[in-house]
């Protein structure tokens, strides 16, 4: 009986079609290709053919002109100004998230009572869509009745007449304050899960050989974290560098242009103006610019994956 | 914009009022903007700048005058299409916000579904805008904001040929002579063209607080000047009570401020184009109106620069402002029993200004400068519409006299239609003071019907009036750029329009 039950079993295997149970790789890099071809590969290629047309918003004829958008791009100032107000945007940002990821990571790293729930909070802020956050912190904002410019001008660092959205400088800060609330939790836990990953012995022997915790930082947790420091600082670095969503449900570029990133403009010519080449050939710029800085970055600070 | 939301934002204005004369502690404020806080994403899309402001009241619209004939004619013409959607893509403007509600009726009598999607103006443009581009048939029905009319002219079907066309799809009364001339020419004529239906004309008129007119003994404005020294004396008198002379919807790199500044350039006598067509905001009345407009934001509250029309309206429901040029159809819900300021707006023609107007001769792309710029819309068939007659009955019912009555006694706002004025629930109303007004609409009329201001008639207008006209406009009035010269921003904004002019072979 149980001889007759396993012939049924690999007769049963037997007739299993040949690609699944193929040793090709193919078969099983094509579900995850086809998808990087359809909504990656395409999408990229798609926007570089679009990018060589010179359209006309007018009689809506796009007519084969290669170099029209690229030098275009080269000669626009919103696009220059964009490119510094996406550096400075992502570098802030980057920076206020990297140190108070660290250091919240530091407070969090103990197995003591409740500092597992506490760990489950941070995750909070990533779960809120960031338009959902933009519209939260508008409202904070808001110069007649947001609680967080009632507390600036109570603080006296912030006078009525001057709302936080509506002055170039302060409008930047503000958005990036939305963005640092939101994602300095995603810092937190890419540190913790480092933290909890160092191993104890060269701790213990430093706190044998009488190091302080800041010794101790500095010489041990530090370089040893290091790896992981670069690798969350490219993601991040990378999403900054796109930002849209604070920007569009904030701001919309304004005032003037002092919050318009490049992924802002690329959005404003689009809708707007219905330049799609244009339009297309800012975001490639753009994508170009972003696998410039992360491979700088990749080969100055050596990071492997 | 519910009466739910309305509560809440001033809930928010009292508690932060209260707060600031420390009635209250700062723990009461914390809490109580915590408590304001929670499920406040309506009022929030308000604050975005996205939604015009609706204050009408659905209840009076609710009585159907829908004439048998046209109720039996929409039965059987829906029949071949009962089961059908047809999709339509607008702006939160009063009149959709009804049709929206009244669009049951429709759907009873055809069979015929309709899904009204609600967004911000600029989305609306770019949802037409990827509609078109790959001529997709996505919306039946589209609807157009005056400034888009050229851009989407080929795009729809002209309703006056398509009723000639379709006899058996022809709505019995329907009467095209009935819609307001200027209306069609202002809104929806395009190179001989109907692109669309009338469907909404807010339209700048001049609005004043009596009773701080009465209080400071000022007449009311006729002119430009009167209205500068009026806002300058109340400014100046009432700043420190939390009143300002006006407020402004002057959001950078929103359509909003482009409407406030071409009334400012117009009110001075210049015309945005020439008739050469190139820019002509640059010249002496151009730059004379933005100098005027930048006095104007040194006497509004300060979030004038950070507003759109929303952001405006509230400032006059909340008595933070006295006088206002701008678009008539606040007029109704400043006055609503809600309101804060309950009757004490009064409404008049719009201001004078100091020199002539530019005649229609002297400027570009068949461009209207005079002192009341509208803002209409029209509703247009979509070409690429897989429904077209299905969205055509739509269209008429929702263009008809009854609907479009209807809509103006729920909305508060002016009639397309010159049957709506004599109907006898709008004349009923004009004795009201408080909500359900229309005592505002013999003004409204007149400005359509004489002092009517069109912007320019240009295919990549939309583009232009959207982008690159306040985005520039914005860095001067932020301080972002220009340094507070309004000649330089006229001059940059003037070579970024004639390049797009030329790039577009306009001229």
């Amino acid at each position: 009986m149980m001889r007759d039950h396993d012939s049924k079993a690999d007769a049963k295997l037997i007739r299993l079609p040949r690609w699944l149970t193929s040793d090709h790789p193919f078969p099983w890099l094509f579900p995850a290709s086809a998808m990087l071809i359809i909504f990656g590969l395409y999408p990229v290629l798609y926007s570089l053919w679009l990018s060589m047309f010179k359209r006309n918003p007018a009689t809506r004829i796009e007519t084969f002109r290669p170099s029209w958008n690229w030098s275009k791009v080269f000669a626009d100032d919103r696009v220059i100004d964009a490119v510094s107000i996406t550096l400075t945007y992502t570098l802030i940002a980057l920076t206020i998230q990297l140190v108070l990821g660290l250091a919240i990571a530091l407070l969090l790293d103990s197995d003591r009572k409740g500092f597992g729930l506490l760990r489950s909070l941070m995750i909070l802020p990533l779960v809120v869509p960031p338009a959902v956050t933009g519209m939260m912190f508008l409202l904070m904002y808001d110069g007649s009745f947001g609680v967080i410019s009632h507390m600036l001008y109570g603080l006296g660092l912030l006078s009525p007449s001057t709302p936080i959205l509506a002055g170039g400088t302060s409008a930047l800060w503000g958005v990036i304050i939305a963005d640092v609330w939101q994602w300095t939790p995603f810092m937190v836990l890419i540190m913790l899960a480092g933290l909890r990953a160092l191993p104890k012995d060269p701790f213990e022997a430093a706190a044998i050989d009488g190091a302080t915790d800041i010794q101790a930082f500095f010489r041990l947790t530090l370089p040893m974290m290091s790896k992981i420091i670069a690798l969350a600082v490219l993601i991040r670095g990378i999403d900054l560098f796109r930002i849209y969503d604070y920007i569009k449900v904030m701001t919309d570029s304004g005032p003037g242009t002092a919050t318009e990133t490049l992924t802002a403009y690329a959005g404003t010519i689009y809708f707007k103006n219905a330049d799609f080449p244009y339009a297309s050939t800012v975001a490639l710029f753009t994508l170009i610019l972003v696998v410039i800085i992360a491979n700088l970055f990749i080969k100055i600070f050596k990071v492997r994956f | 914009m519910s009466f739910k939301n309305y509560d809440k934002q001033n809930f928010i204005i009292d508690t932060a009022n209260a707060f600031t004369k420390r009635k209250i502690s700062k723990r009461d404020f914390l809490s109580k903007m915590g408590i304001a806080g929670i499920g406040m994403s309506a009022f929030a899309t308000g604050v975005l700048g996205g939604a015009r402001p609706f204050r009408g009241n659905m209840a009076h619209a609710a009585e159907n005058n829908t004439p048998e004939d046209v109720a039996n004619f929409l039965r059987e013409a829906g029949k071949p299409f009962a089961g059908t959607t047809i999709r339509y893509t607008s702006e939160a403007t009063p009149p959709t916000v009804v049709l929206d509600t009244l669009k049951a009726e429709f759907t009873e009598l055809t069979g015929i579904n309709v899904e009204i999607e609600i967004v911000p103006l600029e989305q609306v443009l770019a949802k037409a805008t990827q509609d078109v581009q790959g001529q997709l048939g996505t919306y039946d029905i589209y609807y157009l904001d005056q400034a888009w009319t050229s851009t989407f002219s080929r795009d729809t079907i002209d309703p006056v040929q398509y009723y000639k066309d379709k006899p058996d799809l022809a709505m019995p009364g329907f009467d095209f002579d009935d819609f307001s001339k200027p209306l069609v020419e202002g809104i929806c004529e395009y190179d001989n063209k109907w692109v669309g239906l009338p469907f909404d004309i807010p339209i700048f008129t001049l609005m004043y607080r009596k009773d701080l007119l009465e209080k400071h003994g000022i007449a009311v404005p006729k002119t430009y000047d009167d209205f500068t020294a009026a806002v300058q004396m109340i400014t100046a008198a009432e700043k420190e009570n939390g009143i300002f002379g006006t407020g402004c919807q002057a959001k950078s790199g929103h359509y909003s401020l482009e409407c406030d500044w071409t009334q400012a350039v117009w009110g001075h006598g210049g015309s945005i184009f020439g008739a050469d067509k190139k820019f002509s905001g640059n010249d002496a009345e151009g730059v004379e109106g933005l100098q005027w407009y930048q006095e104007m934001l040194r006497n509004s509250p300060p979030n004038s620069v950070a507003s759109t029309w929303d952001g405006q309206w509230q400032m006059g429901a909340s008595g933070q402002i006295a006088l206002c040029q701008s678009w008539a159809e606040f007029f109704p819900g400043w006055n609503a029993d809600d309101s804060k300021v309950k009757g004490l707006w009064e409404m008049a023609h719009p201001l004078q200004g100091p020199h002539s107007l530019r005649g229609r001769d002297d400027v570009g792309f068949g461009e209207i400068p005079n002192w009341g710029h509208q803002g209409g819309s029209s509703i247009a068939l979509s070409k690429y519409s897989k429904n077209v007659d299905a969205a055509w009955l739509f269209l008429q019912w929702a263009c008809s006299k009854d609907i479009m009555t209807r809509c103006t006694l729920a909305g508060g706002f002016a009639p397309m239609r010159n049957s709506s004025y004599t109907d006898p629930r709008i004349v009923e109303r004009k004795d009201r003071v408080g909500g359900g007004t229309t005592r505002h609409l013999d003004t409204v009329r007149w400005t359509i019907d004489n002092v009517m201001a069109s912007e320019p008639d240009l295919p990549i207008w939309a583009g232009v009036a959207n982008n690159e006209i306040p985005t520039e406009l914005g860095k001067l009035v932020t301080g972002q750029d220009y340094n507070g010269d309004a000649k330089a921003c006229m001059d940059q904004i003037a070579k970024l329009v004639d390049a797009k002019v030329e790039e577009a072979d306009l001229i």
